[in-house]
């Protein structure tokens, strides 16, 4: 069975790219373009990843973040975020709440990302 | 001695056991011959930056070069030491 991906993103560009990047791999890509409909999305089904943008008009990263946690403690969640101090002080709160998450780093090559996503849900990987 | 990083993202429950496993796993495999720093990229994210580290959690071989970095489950113990070098090292010691 493929493994699924949800990607929560209003940039509709970065939603193509994952759908193209991923078009002819074993992973499944499903998108959102807003927290409220990730939300939505994810109570309906299960999903092995989530890739999650910090920075979106309505409900942003941290706040979908804490929703999430709330469905699924375990499912790996990437915050998509450029590695800057201003932006990551909002997930100095996520931390200090206890909520488990990751980042990647934005920009982000689709190799780089295909590698990155076989090193989580499949062995470690080199990069 | 192998100079040894792990990039994570806050000091939740979920990294403070990634690092002691992986810790635990140095010390097994390397005994004393290592130094591991804990980089919380979310307090150091210009750390994270100069190393190009993609996303975490990351476990990067510093020194000896060539640096290799590595994501992914960190449990898998043969994959991560193969990845960072250090079961070829020790073999290349013998």
């Amino acid at each position: 069975m493929r493994k699924r991906i949800l990607v929560i993103d209003d940039d509709e560009a970065i939603r193509k790219s994952f759908v193209l990047t991923f078009e002819d791999t074993e992973y499944q890509i499903y998108t959102a373009e807003s927290g409220e409909i990730g939300l939505k999305i994810f109570q309906k089904s299960k999903f092995d990843l989530i890739f999650l943008d910090l920075k979106m008009p309505g409900m942003n990263g941290v706040e979908v973040l804490l929703k999430l946690r709330k469905i699924d403690k375990n499912v790996p969640i990437y915050i998509i975020t450029a590695f800057d101090k201003e932006f990551f002080e909002q997930l100095k709160s996520a931390g200090e709440w206890g909520l488990d998450f990751e980042v990647l780093r934005k920009p982000v090559d689709s190799e780089q990302l295909v590698l990155m996503v076989k090193g989580i849900l499949e062995r470690p990987t080199a990069y | 001695m192998y100079e040894i990083r792990i990039y994570i993202s806050g000091h939740t429950l979920k990294s403070t056991r990634l690092v002691e496993d992986f810790r635990k796993l140095l010390d097994e495999e390397l005994k004393e011959l290592y130094s591991l720093e804990v980089i919380d990229i979310i307090e150091n994210p210009q750390l994270a930056e100069e190393s190009m580290i993609l996303a975490t959690p990351t476990v990067e071989k510093a020194s000896p070069l060539p640096t290799r970095k590595i994501i992914g489950d960190l449990s898998d113990k043969e994959r991560i030491l193969f990845g960072l070098g250090i079961i070829a090292g020790k073999e290349e010691e013998k």
